[in-house]
């Protein structure tokens, strides 16, 4: 079996080594570097200058924590863009590494179906091949959305690939668009000293996330003093000597060093033969897909954000295993049912499955039950006391449907409760299992204590 | 104990009004009830407060509470220092921990407040 793969994002690298696990003779054709954007331009970099910026954050508490230093720590930004790079770097290493161990070919340059399952491969160097695959896998991902009112110029008007470039912490910034990606940047960007203002056009941050979490992320980024704007579109913007003056409605002017514009990701299914080979595409120009991962032709698959679903590096690998598996006789269907999300402001968020706003949408009979940080021995000695765990369960059958946290370590915590809601246990089943003393996970066995009025560090309720 | 000269509101809330102007803080009984303040957030210095309503917000160690604001006006002054040492509002709940001075919308209002001796009958009564 010969399985032709064109992106080696977290996707398309993930479908190599299984079809490669599997037995098949995997061909890869990436056109900028392993790893594709998460690796390159997303999850990783961000997460390594979070972890400077959260180094810096630390620092300044020093005092707090009983240590004295003498001076103030500086942020450095061409030493912290060069510790992302190695970290980057690094993992880039071990992804072809993975290759060489599973034999799988990786093709530098730029792939393009032919149809009948060529695919025609143009080298970085220029060299041209045609391969022959029994099946294709298209993972070929998405990019930040561009619209003619933001143009990216690299320098004053930057996508968020653009601000892993800069060397030079700005003064002030403008983020057009407050979702995920908006929202990790302005933490970022804000702990190294820049004045940050955030402009959304919904009326809320972090939109797809339940109302509670918007809410105390919102407070938590006023107590960093980042200026959140909701409700507000940008008209225009324009270009000067001293940066970007941005026009919001009624003519009131915003001014910054530079704008960052995070308003959404567009995929990456031009220029690459769909045509040509017949493949459908939806409105929005994502490859659409079955749950096997299948497009409407023979033999083709496609992955990850290029086909529009759940734009997270996590899905798109787990369909990349399902495409893999497909390609190579065997019978896998994605399951998108429980999907952990990991949020990576500071405080972290970390929510999987029912939000409170959907189960009123969907008419579900619903109890959620909370807990604040600042009820936990082990937040107060970490010093982290902002944030609460919400679960959100059926009434009647007391299934776990929802979990919502905000706070330290949330991205690691949600884990447990994503297991729960997978395996069907109940409220019940959390609150009864033992949760180890002093740990934030505590937080999760209160709330599911306290969604039956039953937390223990918690004052009756009246 | 209350300063006799203040006004107190049941939310715990006290006033001092210094001609068409007063100042606004919480009592020495609300912030002993909180705990150590870790953040308070200021309303805008543009912004008005409405009587029974709420204003700020102040998280401590312990709990995330409202504060309520015990008269009507519009924002003339904001203590800024609480932003950065909100801790101030438990070293001196009744001085340096002012939140807000307003210019009175309704001086009726104020009739509606509690002096310092109803107000310790109040919190003696609340807390029984």
């Amino acid at each position: 079996m010969k399985v032709g793969i064109l992106g080696a994002g977290p996707g398309g690298y993930v479908a190599a080594i299984k079809a490669a696990q599997l037995g098949a003779e995997v061909t890869v054709v990436e056109d900028i570097e392993v790893g594709g954007t998460c690796l390159n331009r997303g999850c990783i970099p961000t997460k390594a200058l979070l972890a400077s910026a959260e180094m810096l954050a630390k620092a300044r508490e020093l005092d707090k924590f009983g240590i004295e230093m003498d001076g103030t720590p500086v942020p450095n930004l061409e030493k912290i863009m060069a510790r992302k790079d190695k970290v980057v770097g690094t993992q880039v290493k071990g992804i072809r590494g993975l290759f060489k161990s599973w034999g799988i070919n990786l093709i530098e340059g730029r792939g393009t179906l032919l149809g009948d399952r060529k695919v025609k491969a143009v080298g970085k160097d220029g060299s041209e091949q045609t391969l022959d695959a029994d099946k294709v896998i298209i993972a070929t991902g998405s990019r930040p959305a561009q619209i003619p009112t933001f143009p990216f110029d690299g320098k004053n008007i930057l996508s968020s690939d653009d601000a892993l470039q800069l060397r030079d912490i700005p003064k002030s910034m403008i983020i057009v668009g407050a979702g995920v990606i908006g929202c990790e940047w302005a933490c970022i960007f804000r702990e190294l000293g820049t004045e940050v203002t955030m402009v959304e056009l919904l009326p809320r941050a972090v939109s797809t996330e339940d109302e509670e979490i918007s809410e105390t992320l919102a407070k938590e980024l006023k107590k960093k003093k980042i200026k959140l704007m909701t409700g507000v579109g940008v008209d225009s913007v324009a270009v000067g000597a001293d940066g970007v003056e941005a026009t919001l409605p009624e003519g009131k002017k915003l001014t910054a060093e530079k704008m960052l514009v995070s308003i959404g990701r567009a995929f990456n299914s031009q220029g690459i033969g769909l045509e040509e080979a017949g493949v459908e595409q939806g409105k929005r120009g994502e490859i659409l897909v079955n749950d096997k991962m299948e497009t409407n032709v023979e033999g083709i698959y496609a992955i990850g954000d290029v086909t529009g679903g759940i734009l997270l590096a996590h899905t798109a690998s787990t369909e990349g295993i399902v495409a893999a598996k497909n390609a190579c006789g065997k019978d896998a269907r994605m399951d998108n049912s429980v999907v952990p999300a990991a949020i990576f402001t500071s405080p972290e968020i970390g929510s999987v499955g029912l939000r409170e706003f959907q189960a009123a949408d969907q008419g579900i009979d619903i109890r959620t039950g909370h807990f604040q940080f600042r009820g936990l021995g082990k937040a107060h000695a970490m010093g982290e006391i902002a944030g609460f765990v919400k679960l959100v369960a059926d009434k009647k059958t007391d299934k776990v449907l929802g979990a919502h946290i905000i706070g330290p370590h949330a991205s690691d915590m949600i884990h447990e409760t994503a297991l729960a809601i997978k395996a069907g246990l109940t409220v019940r089943d959390i609150a009864g299992t033992i949760h180890a003393h002093p740990t934030l996970s505590e937080g999760i066995m209160e709330a599911a204590e306290d969604l039956h009025d039953e937390a223990i560090h918690m004052p009756k309720k009246s | 104990m209350n300063p006799e000269d203040l006004k107190y509101h049941k939310e715990h809330t006290w006033v001092r009004v210094a001609g068409n102007k007063a100042t606004i803080g919480i009592t020495d009984h609300a912030q002993d009830a909180l705990g150590d303040i870790v953040y308070i957030d200021l309303p805008d210095p543009d912004a008005s407060i409405e009587a029974n309503a709420e204003f700020s917000e102040i998280e401590s160690t312990k709990a995330t509470s409202p504060v309520i604001a015990p008269i009507s006006g519009s924002i003339v002054e904001v203590n800024e220092e609480l932003s950065e040492t909100p801790e101030i509002i438990n070293e001196s709940p009744y001085e340096k921990g002012w939140i807000v001075v307003v210019e009175v919308a309704n001086e009726s209002e104020l009739d509606a407040l509690m002096e310092a001796g109803d107000y310790e009958k109040y919190v003696e009564e609340e807390s029984k």
